[in-house]
């Protein structure tokens, strides 16, 4: 048996992010610049017949693609980027190492302008040490506390890394 | 649960978006469906009952040349507010409001009846305005209102004391496009604006011929 250290944000997750926070950007931009083509479409095809109809139209594209970029941007493309630069601060950090029992609690901290955390237990002994870590990755931590891993890498608080044993072959 | 939740979280932006679109979109509308005076003809109507936008469309189809837009507004568009319909081309008025909005009216401050649009072919006769004799006006119309198109029969054809046209017979109980307009009680009378931009060309007098001319 030999232990290895499991990253929580390998290369692939950093990039799968980076790509995720790009395209869902683009469709942000593209949906904002359609509904815009639109209601200007319906203000240039106004007439006095349609007037009422259009701009109802208008305002109902509007709200409603407003609501669109506005949810998927806070909620999808913020937490990603806020994500991401959190990831890329645990990558390039100096770690401590923290043994012990692995707990990961359902208590989330919503950090404000920054990303959602777990409170994380390490209990060693009748020590035990409060840790964090993003809340996307607190059932990845879960599962390898089940399976046996007894030790978490942390950078400012954070867990970055996770040890498992793996057998020699 | 996780949608709702993150909705309420933002609640307050959605509702300032909502609020922001509605208002700018208002704006830009408000603008798109807006002429100059002199590209556009406004009629103000004292009525409670109205189809503006059919009659504002029925008036557009053969609009006179350099006019791109008619509106037509009932008198609580602008709150009753005088100074807000100063530039109203058209005003189509009940006799007991005359006096009120007099100061609106081409001709209605001199007191010299038929006005301008007598002088344009318009009026029938004149009337002294007690409006008593109602019905069919007499046919006393110049040249100028053959050349004009103008019927001096129509809506009784006949003018009162302030320059107004009587656009509504309440005896008759027929008048210019009723189908549009819900006159109610009494004589209604079609009045320029003083402070009309198309006195001089001839354009307001026109929508106000097409006006009386509708069913």
């Amino acid at each position: 048996m030999k232990t290895q250290i499991v990253e929580l944000y390998s290369d692939s997750d950093m990039s799968r992010l980076e790509r995720k926070v790009s395209v869902w950007t683009k469709v942000l931009c593209i949906v904002a610049a359609a509904a815009l083509a639109a209601c200007v479409i319906m203000a240039a095809l106004t007439n006095t017949a349609n007037a009422g109809r259009m701009e109802l139209g208008a305002v109902v594209t509007s709200t409603a693609a407003g609501w669109f970029v506005i949810y998927c941007g806070i909620f999808v493309v913020s937490r990603d980027k806020r994500e991401l630069a959190h990831a890329k601060m645990l990558r390039q950090e100096m770690r401590e190492r923290v043994e012990g029992t692995i707990t990961v609690t359902r208590e989330r901290l919503a950090i404000h302008k920054s990303i959602t955390a777990l409170r994380v237990d390490v209990a060693d002994g009748d020590r035990t040490k409060r840790v964090l870590i993003t809340e996307q990755k607190g059932d990845a931590l879960a599962k390898a506390a089940a399976d046996g891993a007894a030790a978490v890498y942390t950078a400012h608080g954070y867990v970055a890394a996770y040890e498992v044993m793996v057998c020699d072959s | 649960m996780r949608f709702i939740k993150n909705v309420f979280s933002q609640l307050h932006s959605f509702i300032l978006w909502l609020m922001f679109s509605a208002v700018f979109w208002g704006w830009i509308f408000t603008i798109v469906t807006d002429a100059p005076a002199e590209e556009k003809v406004t009629v103000y109507c004292y009525v409670s009952e109205i189809r503006d936008k059919d009659l504002a469309v029925a008036l557009e189809e053969n609009r006179p040349e350099g006019i791109r837009m008619i509106k037509v507004h009932p008198f609580d568009y602008v709150m009753m507010n005088i100074e807000r319909m100063e530039d109203g081309d058209i005003f189509i008025l009940p006799e007991s409001q005359i006096e009120t909005y007099s100061e609106l009216l081409a001709g209605a401050d001199s007191g010299a009846a038929a006005g301008n649009m007598d002088s344009a072919g318009m009026a029938g006769d004149t009337d002294s305005g007690s409006m008593s004799d109602g019905g069919a006006g007499s046919s006393s119309t110049d040249g100028s209102a053959e050349s004009s198109g103008m019927d001096s029969s129509m809506a009784g054809g006949r003018v009162n004391s302030s320059g107004g046209f009587r656009i509504y017979d309440a005896a008759a109980g027929c008048g210019g496009a009723a189908q549009y307009i819900g006159y109610k009680g009494e004589d209604y009378y079609l009045f320029l604006g003083a402070r009309s931009a198309h006195l001089e060309d001839g354009k307001a007098l026109e929508i106000a011929r097409r006006l009386m001319d509708m069913e």
